[in-house]
């Protein structure tokens, strides 16, 4: 499987769940939300959301819906389950831990 | 959470299996509506249509690949490759649809053979008893030096029942056979075969009646007081026609009443393989049936009768049963040394039980399964051999498939799923065959069992007998397609794509194929020595003869017990009835035996005590075989007395004891003397004395198979029996004498039937000829169905090699090499794996030899002529399947095999 090569391993999911715990998307809009929030530095290549997207949804966090969009076309929206809410504090818990820790570690050869 | 999570993923999945193509439809969608969006970017960006859309297909990066991978993420995709295969492989199967058909037939006939045989090891050795939690159920033998497999008494039983602590229940029961059967008093009754069970027998089986109800534990307690019966499930049907009303009704056994309480149900027909009981009674009644008088069966600790089972304890295990029983043998030694000395005890499990060394039919079930699990890699190889050269014509085809970025193990999945059509076809076909022999063995029932007494053939197409065919299928489709399809993926690509018929990079492809041959050729030589060896085993048996003359007899059998005769009446009647049927025209000769010999129920044994013999230190008596006989036995049977005399009318029971032993017997107790006028006491150092008058030539007494045994005979009237059988020899047909014995027989009783009324030679040939011929038949039929299937792969190989070189043979032949110089080249591969099979088959052909000398014929020594007649045999059937497809590699015209290609 190809991986978002300027991507921490394993953070798109992360980022992904995150997205759509604040409102369901299609993939098109989370792309774009991915690049709006993140201010263009983190580059997902857009070939490579709907593998994790459909990754996600394999796995039970999120569930899509074919539902009209604003421009009255069909798209599928993408939203967060119980299971991926659960999913999501965990590896932002994970994320924490281990971003809070690098960090120190990265200070530390500093100083 | 793990619930929650495989209810999604298990929906989504099922899904992705059942809405394929809806799915997909929705991925399409998706992505197409998001290179639109991507596109409307673009172009609002400045970009020209043209531009956006090769900028938008740029940045998604390959669709198709993403797509496959979220295929791959569904993870079903080893299923959809499946069906995707076994849709390709059964259209190139229908393809070739001779091919499908040889090979599904092929192998057919090994799994039917496997399937139809192992119904019989089933039903001898495996199938549990038919009863809740059997491998629960032990049995408890009785062990002596001569017997590892003895009954206890009754007496013994109780002590066991009430010392044991390792079990939930100990059952004892007792077979009844001939018992007199009527369901109205006045009715003449017929011989029906029962069981007597303790009172806890269904309780601790947990066997529930499907009417009525058990025995209850207090209904076997007082000695003759209940007279209560539960009929078995077949007797029920016949008897009864399923009258439900049936409980509470009165029947006669034996001209008793007994009130029927109960119907066991249909799934237990019994605890035995070929008996199934007509009814069950406490054992309390035993004294209406007791078969030996001189002993009584509620007090006589060594009148042992009773077959012991017990339930272990949860928790309990065969080695704690094992060592309580003997330490409770040990006991009984200690306690009544006159009839348990020397005697152990020992908890066998129904495995060991069905496998005991002194049983034959088992060990004939187990070469037979030897045999035709040979038979099935016979057809195994074959077909294997067929797929490779399959594989052959398909080089191009699977190197195509590789280059273009197949997986080898994507191809070799392929492949296998080929054979794996195959042998499902074929499993349905060999479930069909396998049927076919299980009706075949049962349609000998009666020719089996000639008998009054209620006997089935148990081999049935049951669910086990299923599964294991199923088993065998997949197996088959592994054993004969993972070679040819490991193989043939191993392809050079190169040379695989520049032509549809390659010459393959090594020798390997040849090698194996001629391992398989090898494997044929060998397997069925063994295959084939073992049948010739068996017919041979069969026939030098009957050639030996049995040692009296079977031919103008007439048998047929009384007990004067069913109508109510005493002891004193009874022996009356045997003395008035030889008297007056002994004046009956047409009667030569008439006598009476207990047991005819090579019949279905064993003869009596006996314990003595040679006069004057040195006793081994460890042994209080010897045991011999014993058969009951009046005067006129030995000339009717045609039996020769070689020394002494016969009995007379004037051995009387008052008269000094006298008997009569064989030749083997006076050998093997008196080597170099004369044994007449020797004494021999019975049971033990003080028992009666008996003399020894006569010694009679040695005959085959319970199977034509059997090594000279010890036999003794005793006079009727010094040791009375009931039931007994009348030999008449006749001066023309024997059953014409059925009419006047009748006659006779009348002017006696008018109740009393005469029993498994038949011409001995009619009976002689059912028991002893016709059960070893149907054994040959089988046996004979599989050595041809391997021959057959040999001679068609060794067929294959040689024409595949010839084919192979057909280009290298034109050339040969165009630069002048003669046809003989080809024959041999192409002969010559043929003629060493032949040779190489036949070595190893003749190594397999003794191996199987010493085993089935070891259990069947106890011939000893090496059967030369078999070996004599089939190797040779075996070696010009298989060159001559070399030779047909050689002959014709030799008449190939240069200038056609040079074209070739």
């Amino acid at each position: 499987m190809s991986k978002p090569n300027d991507l921490v391993q394993g953070t798109l999911d992360l980022l992904l769940l995150k997205i759509l715990a604040l409102e369901p998307l299609h993939g098109w809009a989370i792309s774009l939300r991915l690049r709006s929030i993140s201010s263009d530095v983190l580059q997902v290549s857009e070939g490579s959301l709907y593998p994790a997207l459909h990754k996600l949804e394999q796995e039970g966090w999120i569930t899509a819906e074919w539902k009209q969009t604003e421009n009255n076309r069909r798209a599928k929206f993408y939203s967060l389950t119980r299971l991926g809410r659960k999913q999501l504090e965990s590896e932002a818990a994970n994320w924490e831990r281990l971003s809070s820790a690098i960090s120190r570690v990265v200070q530390l050869s500093e100083s | 959470m793990r619930m929650e999570h495989w209810w999604f993923t298990t929906r989504l999945r099922l899904r992705s299996i059942l809405r394929r193509s809806r799915v997909e439809q929705d991925l399409d969608e998706e992505l197409r509506f998001h290179l639109e969006n991507k596109i409307e970017e673009g172009i609002a960006s400045g970009l020209s249509p043209k531009e956006a859309r090769y900028a938008a297909m740029r940045a998604m990066g390959g669709l198709e690949q993403k797509k496959e991978e979220m295929r791959d993420m569904r993870r079903m995709h080893w299923l959809t490759d499946f069906l995707d295969d076994v849709r390709y492989a059964s259209r190139s199967l229908r393809r070739t649809p001779g091919f499908a058909a040889f090979v599904v037939l092929t192998l057919a006939l090994g799994i039917g053979v496997t399937s139809g045989v192992f119904s019989m090891v089933d039903a001898l050795i495996f199938r549990p008893y038919p009863v809740p939690h059997a491998s629960g159920v032990v049995s408890l033998v009785s062990t002596t030096q001569d017997n590892s497999y003895d009954d206890f008494s009754y007496r013994e039983y109780l002590d066991i029942r009430d010392k044991a602590k390792s079990y939930d229940g100990v059952i004892a029961n007792a077979a009844m056979e001939g018992v007199g059967f009527s369901a109205e008093r006045a009715a003449l009754p017929r011989v029906k075969g029962g069981m007597m069970v303790s009172g806890n027998y269904f309780r601790v089986l947990g066997v529930e009646p499907q009417l009525g109800r058990g025995f209850r534990d207090d209904e076997d307690q007082v000695a003759g007081r209940d007279a209560v019966v539960v009929l078995g499930p077949d007797f029920w049907r016949h008897e009864f026609a399923s009258d439900p009303s049936v409980v509470g009704k009165t029947i006669h056994l034996n001209g008793t009443n007994f009130t029927v309480i109960g119907v066991a149900p249909e799934t237990f027909p019994g605890m035995l393989i070929f008996g199934h009981p007509d009814f069950y009674m406490p054992l309390a009644m035993a004294r209406v049936f007791s078969t030996n008088r001189q002993k009584n069966f509620f007090e006589d600790r060594d009148d042992r009768e009773l077959t012991l089972r017990a339930r272990l304890k949860p928790g309990a295990t065969l080695q704690q049963a094992q060592n309580e029983l003997a330490v409770i043998a040990k006991n009984f030694e200690l306690e009544y040394p006159k009839v348990n000395s020397r005697r152990g005890a020992a908890v066998h499990t129904q495995f060991e039980m069905r496998t005991r060394d002194d049983d034959g039919n088992w060990k004939f079930g187990v070469i037979f399964l030897i045999l035709a699990v040979s038979v099935l890699l016979i057809a195994c190889t074959n077909v294997a051999g067929l797929l490779l050269s399959r594989a052959r014509t398909r080089t191009r085809e699977i190197a195509v498939r590789l280059a273009i970025g197949a997986g080898r193990f994507r191809l070799v999945r392929l492949l296998l799923t080929e054979s794996l059509i195959l042998s499902c076809v074929a499993g349905l076909l060999g479930v069909a065959i396998g049927y076919g022999v299980i009706q075949w063995f049962r349609s000998f029932q009666n020719v089996i069992f000639m008998t009054d007494l209620p006997f089935a053939i148990p081999f049935q197409m049951d669910k086990r007998v299923l599964l294991v065919s199923l088993v065998v299928s997949a197996l088959s489709a592994l054993l004969c397609g993972l070679v040819p399809a490991l193989q043939s993926t191993r392809t050079d690509l190169v040379n695989g794509l520049k032509s549809a018929d390659v010459e393959l990079p090594g020798r390997k492809r040849l090698w194996g194929r001629n391992v398989l041959v090898v494997a044929q050729v060998s397997v069925s030589l063994m295959l084939l020595t073992a049948s010739f060896l068996m017919v041979r085993g069969f026939h030098h048996t009957l050639l030996d003869g049995t040692g009296f003359a079977k031919d103008h007899l007439l048998m047929t059998s009384f007990d004067p017990r069913l109508v109510q005769y005493n002891p004193a009446q009874t022996q009356q009647f045997y003395k008035l009835l030889t008297e007056r049927v002994r004046s009956t025209p047409g009667v030569l000769s008439a006598g009476l035996t207990q047991n005819i010999p090579l019949g279905q129920d064993g003869f009596d044994g006996v314990a003595f005590v040679p006069d004057g013999f040195q006793m081994p230190r460890d042994r209080e008596n010897f045991f011999s075989t014993l058969d009951t006989v009046d005067e006129g036995y030995f000339e009717t049977m045609g039996i020769p007395i070689l020394r002494g005399r016969g009995f007379l009318e004037s051995d009387t029971a008052q008269a000094p004891f006298v008997a009569i032993v064989n030749e083997q017997f006076a050998k093997h107790f008196w080597p170099g003397e004369d044994a007449l006028g020797k004494h021999i006491r019975l049971d033990s150092r003080d028992g009666t004395r008996v003399e020894i008058v006569g010694v009679a030539q040695t005959i085959k007494y319970h199977a034509t198979a059997e090594r000279p045994m010890d036999f003794m005979y005793m006079p009727l009237a010094q040791h009375p029996v009931a039931r007994m059988t009348l030999m008449l020899r006749s001066s023309g047909d024997p059953l014409q004498l059925v009419g006047p014995v009748k006659e006779v027989v009348r002017t006696f009783d008018a109740n009393l039937p005469m029993l498994d009324t038949r011409s001995y030679e009619e009976y002689y040939r059912n028991q002893a000829v016709e059960g070893p011929r149907i054994a040959m038949k089988l046996v004979a039929a599989m050595g041809v169905v391997g021959l057959l299937l040999t001679i068609a792969g060794l067929y294959g190989l040689v024409a595949y090699n010839a084919s192979r070189r057909t280009r290298e043979i034109g050339i040969r032949m165009a630069l002048g090499a003669a046809s003989s110089d080809v024959m041999r080249l192409v002969m010559g591969k043929g003629l060493v794996v032949v040779g190489i099979g036949t070595v190893l088959g003749l190594a397999m052909g003794f191996a199987i030899e010493r085993l089935m000398n070891s259990m069947l014929f106890n011939a000893g020594g090496v059967d030369i002529a078999a070996y004599v007649a089939v190797v040779p045999a075996m070696f010009l059937v298989t060159m001559l399947a070399a030779y047909v497809p050689a002959r014709r590699a030799s008449r190939i015209l240069p200038t056609q095999a040079l074209r070739y290609e």
